[in-house]
């Protein structure tokens, strides 16, 4: 499989050269496969965010280097040949929606291509295609960004970034402050895009069941260094280590633990409901003795 | 016992909107933590505006505390609550951690040593006095939250509202602050409405209700709210996770003439059942 994007050896220090100086990722080393769907996930300030703003550019390593679709970013690359970068590298900040601007929704998805200088008529129906895309109806192209619900103001934020066609897509926690309902959206449309625009996912969260639904490859960061890559089976099979890391464990592997701790023989944790319930009735049929 | 708050057959509208509250009414109980659910969009923050006097009514009427919601009794009212927002830098303006913290008193014209004295306890109250000379943009989500709690604490309101409050943190840090409110509400006897879509925030309440559309369309204890899973899924909400596990047990032929039960219980169940053969 090609790789999308390579890390080697990357640090990246704020405020280098001053007493304040911090390296917010050290000796980074990172292979992140075309097509694949990779989550990143780790405690606040443990240098996530750092990491995705390399793949887009917007932060240059300090040592070492960046590659994203075949082109390579280090401390020399100057600041003009960062835009390339930008255009193949779709980013979905946090709370995207805080940042509609246009009059109407169609503007504001329009106002990416346009930035890098597609003309009017084609940015239009790039817009058209993303708006499709994320599922919003093409009546609304008209309304104010403003007058939508949350929801629906975050899939305009992502069509804008799905207008610029990237190949790569990051998402920074892209459900934060949405209902079940909004999440399960924002997650279906990621898997879609997956699955069928072959695009490569990258995901930031907090959600561990979102981890083992949806992504192929998971990295966990600590301290600004990558200390596991794999599974999600891999990473959540030692718990022990999972909380360590302060990171919590998928919903269905957290219940079955109380219940291991309370004396019900589980074995090895179940990381969805389904793999669960199957141990659980397996249990009841087999007729196990709990060690109290 | 006493209503701290009653919401008498209230309508409301954003200009140009359709109504959003038609004729609502509920009230909360004095001491009691009540959870307002219902998927976005539903009103329930709103109604948290209007509680504050944040927006108008069109109809009907608002009583905190006994006084009446309008221009007249608005500062009062809000000196009796105090409310957490979403994203807590929304709601930053000091310069350090103690600055913000004071910010509130300051307003109130409180003397210096004394508002010394309350920011210093309010901050060891949640935990952040060690960070007082912080800039509060640099801290984490859950510390910011924990200081906007400060803020609020340091006013001694009798109502904390907490506007989807936990959605931003993870979940260690959702855990920690709901924790931090529970302890804060039972030292100083507080009424707690917590706006959430978060089932397993509801399901700590000492009440639920459930608001879809601007309407209230349930109201009881989390148990009986978290049963009828149908509705609840009807309105765009997850199912209790344990109500979750319940059905698909159920689609292993593994049965519980339930559909909630909370964490222990079903573990007590299914221990129970396992060992029972």
């Amino acid at each position: 499989m090609d790789k999308a994007i390579s890390f080697e050896q990357v640090t990246h220090t704020y405020q280098a050269n001053t007493p304040y100086a911090q390296n917010a990722l050290a000796d980074v080393s990172l292979v992140i496969p075309n097509n694949s769907f990779t989550a990143i996930i780790g405690h606040t300030g443990s240098g996530k965010s750092t990491l995705v703003q390399h793949i887009n550019a917007l932060l240059k390593p300090t040592k070492g280097s960046v590659q994203v679709l075949g082109k390579v970013i280090t401390s020399a690359t100057t600041n003009k040949n960062l835009k390339a970068f930008r255009q193949h590298v779709g980013m979905v900040f946090q709370f995207p929606e805080k940042q509609l601007f246009e009059e109407t929704v169609i503007k504001d998805i329009m106002f990416g291509p346009k930035n890098y200088g597609v003309s009017d008529a084609d940015a239009q129906q790039a817009a058209k295609s993303a708006m499709k895309l994320v599922g919003l109806d093409e009546s609304l192209a008209e309304k104010s960004p403003f007058d939508l619900s949350g929801g629906q103001m975050r899939r305009v934020a992502i069509a804008g970034v799905l207008a610029m066609k990237p190949e790569i897509l990051i998402l920074d926690e892209p459900t934060a402050g949405l209902d079940p309902r909004g999440h399960k959206e924002i997650m279906d449309l990621a898997q879609q895009l997956h699955d069928k625009d072959q695009m490569t996912i990258i995901l930031v969260t907090h959600q561990m069941d979102d981890v083992v639904n949806y992504a192929s490859q998971v990295v966990v960061m600590d301290e600004g260094k990558i200390v596991k890559t794999g599974t999600a089976a891999e990473i959540f099979a030692d718990p022990g280590w999972v909380y360590k890391m302060q990171l919590n464990l998928p919903s269905s592997a957290e219940f079955a633990q109380k219940l291991v701790d309370s004396g019900v023989p589980i074995g090895k944790l179940p990381l969805t409901i389904d793999q669960l319930a199957t141990k659980i009735s397996q249990l009841v049929a087999e007729g196990a003795d709990t060690d109290e | 016992m006493k209503d701290i708050i009653q919401v008498k057959n209230i309508s409301f509208n954003y200009a140009d909107q359709p109504l959003l509250f038609d004729n609502l009414s509920l009230n909360v109980h004095e001491g009691e933590w009540l959870a307002l659910i219902g998927q976005n969009g539903s009103g329930k923050s709103t109604l948290a505006r209007l509680i504050d006097g944040l927006n108008v009514l069109k109809q009907g009427q608002i009583i905190v505390d006994g006084l009446l919601v309008n221009d007249e009794n608005i500062l009062d009212i809000r000196n009796k609550i105090g409310m957490v927002f979403q994203n807590p830098e929304d709601q930053f303006v000091g310069a350090t951690v103690e600055d913000d913290v004071a910010f509130g008193l300051e307003n109130r014209q409180v003397d210096r040593e004394q508002m010394h004295h309350i920011v210093e306890r309010s901050l060891k109250n949640v935990n952040m006095w060690d960070f007082r000379d912080r800039i509060p943009a640099n801290l984490s989500g859950g510390q910011k939250q924990r200081v906007a709690i400060a803020g609020i604490v340091a006013l001694s309101p009798q109502i904390i509202i907490l506007d989807e409050a936990t959605s931003m943190l993870d979940p260690r840090g959702r855990q920690d602050i709901l924790n931090l409110v529970r302890e804060i509400k039972a030292k100083n006897h507080l009424t707690v409405i917590s706006i959430t879509h978060d089932i397993d925030e509801a399901a700590g309440a000492d009440r639920v209700v459930v608001i879809n559309h601007g309407k209230k369309i349930d109201e009881d204890v989390p148990d009986k709210i978290f049963a009828n899973t149908e509705q609840l899924e009807q309105i765009g909400l997850d199912a209790p996770y344990t109500s979750q596990l319940i059905a698909a047990l159920k689609g292993k032929g593994v049965n519980l003439n339930q559909q909630y039960l909370d964490s222990e219980r079903l573990i007590a169940w299914i221990k129970q059942l396992v060992s029972n053969k």
